[in-house]
């Protein structure tokens, strides 16, 4: 058996024209089409400058550029794994770009887009997928938390940590990424529920890429992600997670209002994880090609970068720029994993409590007096 | 100048140990950049491009195209010209799956290790568990290359100077404590030792508290619990002041042996018994003539054959018979019940000179053994004595004591009482003496027979009868047919 | 100026302390608010304090804790209740993966000031899942600190010290105590939260014991003494980091030890505390360390439950046996 089968028995809870799985327009909101046309939503409206779009254009670009970086070192045995967020830049980069300064965004383990646009240091994720750290970034200054390997364990730290801010009074709010996946998990649900009952000022940020490793959406929820919110008592919106724009523009609205204190809002970001789960995974045994193929027409850098031609908001010269810019990136990324310091073994020990015991004092010199004890390799 | 590097083909599907090479996409000669794809490989169901990791000239394609290869071979050597653009400056190549290792969807997979011991540094000391080093002693610091241990062995009087410590805070059920806690019980440390050696120094009767050690830290070892029973190697009645070598001050015309161990012991018992039961002797001298005849014929019998039967044999089993008829020498004083504990068996005790000193083993309930049984068991018990294995439970128990110190070559003596006893028999000498019998003075074969006995529970009549009947016995043992 | 209080009152109290000291603590836990808690150790507070510092929290263990540590993330000091042992294990996730591990993975830049309180043990004649000692569970999880209290002093200074220590405590409370009173001086200066404590002198055998069994071992004790045996008693007091000095200086001199829990023997507390004074004192020991506890056995319906418990015979027992050797 080559492919997971599909159950066809199932009524195809997401119906729609077109290619499997993409939902009628109405149930998605869109305002840039993959063909790279703006388009008009009833409720949500982006106001954008040039300079803006050329922005974004090259946020999404130095994005990817990272990311097939990532992919090729592991494979060069660099890193132990990479989770590619191929496919996903803009519904990371639009969501990314929606947060204030002030508010706190709560990554799985897939938003290096989101890191990128809240100024992390690239090899400073890099050093968690090389095994030298867990995360070397600092979340308080970056505004960005560490990412969290736990299937859904960062919605439950979001909701308590916008609830923190309504005791703070702050003008803040907290965005939560997870998966389709996670949906399932109980601890998202009680996510949910805390929001609701409290009215956190939390933005649930849900990429529906369309599988949790081998599992389809299908297997997840017989209702579309969207409307699972209702259940909970707050607003749950569709958005084309492949189109940046509607992405921030939903996304800002539901940041406002959040910070407003209208509570929590779902946004399901609906888009394609276009690479593997991780980087030892291997789709073939369970996707068809063909869904990758039509995948491939709705992606998110082909349209911005047609509107950008089209509308001539820029130029050849402007994309040669970013694509070397991309280029010195990638050199930058390789060279820095490759000399990236090897971490010292004491470092075990080290923060494991504020305040620390004797008893871990105690292996703590045990541990320097034995590796103290062989020869140098 | 050449800078050859090679990659290895790295796991690119979960947990495949091998791939097949489909196509080359670029040949010898060719100029490659970073990341360019250098060839096909299949995978289970789709063919994956393998991205350059250096930039430069393709010196060498290692494998055909359709060729199976394992993981972690390499499979192009590519000349970077020394610009190190793509590698990192002047080392090895990039370690890929290098190391061995498949990927796994988590991570660099697992690794094989080698099956030896990575070699160490000369000199350096293992690593010290958190030893036991009694309560005065420095835990030696970890990373000293020599252990610096300060000994500093604790020796009282083990459990009775613990049992001795000060007032115990109590906490009251329902009353909390306060914060200062209550008062830890404040006996000092006990002397160290392991297990084992704990179990053997009591099994073989010596106090730990009385014994130095001398294993790391003041630990007390089996040969130093030796070393203090071979101190006490000779027999009871030498003097104690000669020949002792081990542990004495030498002053010029004195020798000091420290108290402990047997002789310790011994003197206790001697103290406890000599000040607390009023002692009282009688003596009566005996010709036992008959009985040394009778022993020749019994020899010979089948029933004692391979059995030593000696004087001993006989006076017990004279001893036994009389207290039959005088059960009260058979007990002992209750000094806190104020009770007179009368035994109904007899449990025999032999004094026994041993290399450890004097020790008094006891045969359970002697008095319903046969003849041979009894001779058996005085045999058995000499022999054990003798060699210093008697078990503790043997030397316990005893209701009534026996003393042979007619082998010494003395008539008789005073013995004290055993502690917990009411009587003790001593015999001497069996001697050819002038001696009236028949109306002559002739030679016939004495003994003088003492027994000494607790006045507070046997009076002079009674013990003078039990001796008189011991003495008939003795005299003639035929008279064992009236008992 | 010492007063006489409950378990109960005197953690009351010491929350009161913890709330009216740092305007960052916030409690935490289902029906503690208006009800003032099943076990009414939080009463008056939601009162005193406002919903904001004293949550009632919709039913979920893990959304708790979950909420905690974004709580924490945030500056402020959760201290969450667990209404019963036996509904801890939904939470345990967020623990363990979460709470003992943020700070070590962040390098320390995000603290866990968490205080998870748990009423825990047998003795009530509880309906399942209400009478379980899982302090196991979190002893074994780097990261955690884990804490039992056993008299109301203890639990009046010890919540407060844990709501102030900077890590994550799961703080133990002996739910057959609560009841129970004993003297609160508010004056006083308390001793160190994560240091055992010996709470009777003795020569003969040391007893190690925490949380319910403290009361056990104190009533063992006294029973031995008049049977002509000294125990020392040791109020363990914290589970992890364990403060094991006392009880090496008091093995040195007695030779024997045992240690009684309610939590099933096997790979309980004791099992470490064996391992470890048997490693320690090994030249010490007249006997080896033995254990009092629970059968591995899941724990039994109510009428039951006495037959299950260790009691001050089966300490005695242990007790014997060790002289014995």
């Amino acid at each position: 058996m080559s492919v997971l089968s599909r159950t066809t028995e199932l009524v195809d809870p997401v119906p729609g024209d077109g290619a499997p799985h993409l939902p009628a327009q109405p149930d998605l909101v869109q305002l840039l089409t993959p063909e790279g046309e703006r388009v008009e939503h009833p409720d949500y409206s982006l106001e954008i400058s040039a300079e803006e779009l050329r922005a974004l254009y090259r946020d999404l670009v130095l994005v990817r550029r990272w990311d097939h970086e990532a992919t090729a070192l592991q494979r060069q045995g660099e890193l132990g794994l990479w989770a590619s967020l191929l496919g996903q830049e803009a519904a990371q980069v639009g969501a990314g770009r929606a947060l204030a300064a002030q508010d706190m965004a709560f990554p799985t383990y897939r938003e290096h887009g989101v890191a990128w646009t809240r100024g992390v240091d690239p090899l400073h994720v890099m050093s968690m997928f090389r095994g030298v750290d867990q995360g070397g970034w600092d979340p308080v200054a970056t505004g960005f938390n560490l990412y969290t390997v736990v299937i859904g364990a960062q919605t439950l730290h979001a909701t308590g940590y916008a609830m923190g801010m309504q005791r703070d009074g702050a003008d803040a709010a907290t965005l939560a990424f997870l998966g389709d996946g996670a949906t399932s998990q109980g601890e998202v649900n009680e996510a949910m529920i805390w929001a609701a009952t409290y009215a956190a000022p939390v933005v649930f940020f849900c990429q529906n890429n369309q599988y949790a490793i081998s599992a389809p959406i299908e297997r997840q929820s017989r209702v579309p992600l969207y409307q699972r919110a209702s259940g909970f008592g707050f607003p749950g919106v569709r958005v084309d997670g492949n189109d940046v724009l509607a992405v921030l523009a939903v996304t800002r609205a539901a940041l406002a209002a959040a910070r407003e204190g209208a509570g929590p809002t779902f946004i399901e970001a609906f888009t394609y994880r276009m690479g593997a789960h991780t980087t030892s995974d291997d789709p073939t045994r369970y996707r068809l090609a063909g869904e990758l193929a039509e995948w491939e027409l709705r992606d998110p850098i082909a349209r911005l970068k047609a509107h950008l031609s089209r509308t001539g908001l820029a130029d050849r010269d402007f994309f040669d720029a970013v694509d070397a810019e991309g280029d010195e990136l990638a050199g930058r990324i390789r060279t820095g994993t490759r000399e990236m310091p090897e971490p010292t073994g004491t470092e075990i020990f080290d923060h494991v409590y504020a305040e620390t015991t004797p008893e871990l004092d105690r292996q703590r010199a045990e541990f320097v007096e034995y590796h103290a004890s062989f020869e140098e390799a | 100048m050449a800078d050859l590097r090679q990659f290895r083909l790295p796991d690119v599907g979960e947990g495949l140990t091998e791939g097949e090479i489909l196509t080359w996409l670029v040949a010898v000669g060719d100029t490659v950049a970073v990341n360019q794809p250098l060839c096909e490989v299949e995978t289970a169901k789709a063919a994956v491009e393998l991205p350059s990791p250096y930039a430069g000239t393709v010196t060498d394609l290692l494998f055909d195209a359709g060729t199976t290869v394992d993981v972690g071979a390499p499979i192009i050597t590519i000349d970077t010209g020394g610009e190190g653009a793509g590698g990192p400056a002047g080392e090895a190549p990039a370690p890929s799956s290098a190391g061995g290792r498949t990927a796994v969807l988590v991570g660099y997979g697992p690794r094989t290790t080698e099956a030896t011991r990575r070699p160490r540094r000369s000199a350096a000391p293992p690593v010290l568990p958190e030893a036991d080093y009694g309560s005065g002693a420095e835990r030696p610091p970890l990373l000293a290359t020599a252990p610096d241990v300060t000994v500093k062995p604790v020796r009282h009087g083990g459990l009775e100077a613990g049992r001795a410590a000060e007032a115990h805070a109590t906490v009251a059920d329902t009353e909390a404590a306060a914060p200062t806690s209550a008062v830890p019980g404040s006996g000092p440390s006990r002397p160290l030792a392991k297990p084992p050696v704990r179990k053997y120094a009591r099994d073989v009767g010596v106090d730990l508290a009385t014994v130095t050690g001398t294993g790391e830290g003041g630990v007390v070892t089996r040969a130093d619990v030796d070393a203090v029973r071979a101190l006490s190697d000779r027999p009871m009645a030498d003097s104690p002041v000669g020949t002792a070598t081990v542990r004495t001050e030498v002053a010029l015309d004195e020798t000091r042996i420290p108290v402990k161990g047997v002789r310790k012991h011994t003197a206790a018992a001697m103290v406890a018994s000599a000040f607390t039961a009023p002692h009282v002797t009688v003596f009566h001298t005996v010709d036992v003539t008959r009985t040394m005849k009778l022993r020749q014929r019994l020899m010979a019998r089948p029933e004692l054959a391979g059995v030593k039967v000696g004087p001993l044999l006989f006076v017990a089993k004279a001893l036994l018979l009389a207290t039959k008829r005088h059960p009260m020498v058979n007990s002992s004083w209750d000094e806190a019940a104020q009770e007179i504990v009368v035994k109904s068996r007899v449990n025999l005790g032999i004094a026994a000179a041993t290399p450890r000193g004097l020790v008094v083993p006891n045969i359970k309930d002697a008095g319903s053994l046969t003849l041979p049984e009894l001779a058996g068991a005085l045999a058995d018990l000499t022999a054990t004595a003798r060699a210093g294995r008697t078990p503790p439970a043997d030397l316990s128990g005893g209701s009534i004591t026996i003393t042979n110190v007619g082998v010494f070559g003395v008539d008789t003596g005073t013995p004290l009482l055993n502690p917990g006893e009411s009587a003790i028999l001593a015999f001497g000498a069996i001697r050819e003496t002038p001696w009236v019998h028949k109306g002559q003075v002739v030679p016939r074969q004495v003994t003088t027979l003492a027994l000494s006995f607790d006045h507070r529970i046997i009076d002079g009549e009674l013990g003078s009868r039990f001796l008189a009947d011991v003495g008939a016995l003795l005299h003639d043992p035929g008279t064992a047919l009236t008992f | 100026m010492t007063d006489t209080l409950t378990l109960g009152k005197a953690l009351n109290l010491g929350l009161r302390r913890a709330l009216e000291d740092d305007a960052k603590v916030v409690l935490m836990g289902e029906d503690i608010g208006r009800l003032g808690g099943v076990f009414r150790i939080t009463d008056g507070l939601q009162q005193d304090f406002g919903e904001q510092r004293v949550v009632d929290t919709p039913l979920g263990e893990a959304g708790i804790l979950g909420t905690a540590v974004g709580l924490a993330m945030r500056g402020y000091r959760p201290v969450c209740e667990i209404q019963f042992d036996g509904f801890v294990f939904p939470a345990y996730n967020q623990i363990v993966t979460q709470v003992a591990k943020l700070h070590a993975r962040s390098r320390g830049r995000l603290p866990m000031p968490i205080v998870i309180r748990i009423p825990f043990g047998g003795g009530i004649g509880a309906v399942e899942h209400h009478s379980e000692s899982p302090e196991a569970y979190f002893a074994h999880t780097a990261g955690l600190k884990v804490v039992a209290v056993s008299t109301p002093a203890d639990a009046y200074w010890g919540i407060q010290q844990a709501v102030a220590s900077p890590d994550p405590v799961v703080f133990l409370e002996p739910k057959r105590r609560y009841w129970e009173k004993g003297a609160v001086d508010p004056g006083a200066t308390p001793g160190p939260l994560f240091g055992s404590r010996v709470v009777r002198g003795g020569d003969d055998v040391t007893v190690l014991a925490y949380g319910p069994m403290v009361k056990t071992a104190l009533q063992a004790a006294e029973v031995a003494a008049q049977e002509g045996r000294s125990l020392e008693v040791v109020d363990l007091r914290t589970l992890s980091p364990l403060d094991l000095e006392p009880v090496y200086a008091s093995v040195r001199r007695t030779g024997r030890c045992v240690v009684v829990h309610e939590a099933p023997v096997t790979l309980g507390l004791g099992a470490e505390i064996a391992a470890r004074v048997t490693e320690t004192c090994f030249h010490s020991l007249e006997a080896p360390v033995l254990r009092v506890g629970g059968y591995d056995t899941p724990y039994p319906p109510a009428k039951l439950e006495e037959e299950y418990l260790p009691d001050l015979d089966r300490v005695l027992d242990a007790v014997d046996r060790s002289l014995g050797f």
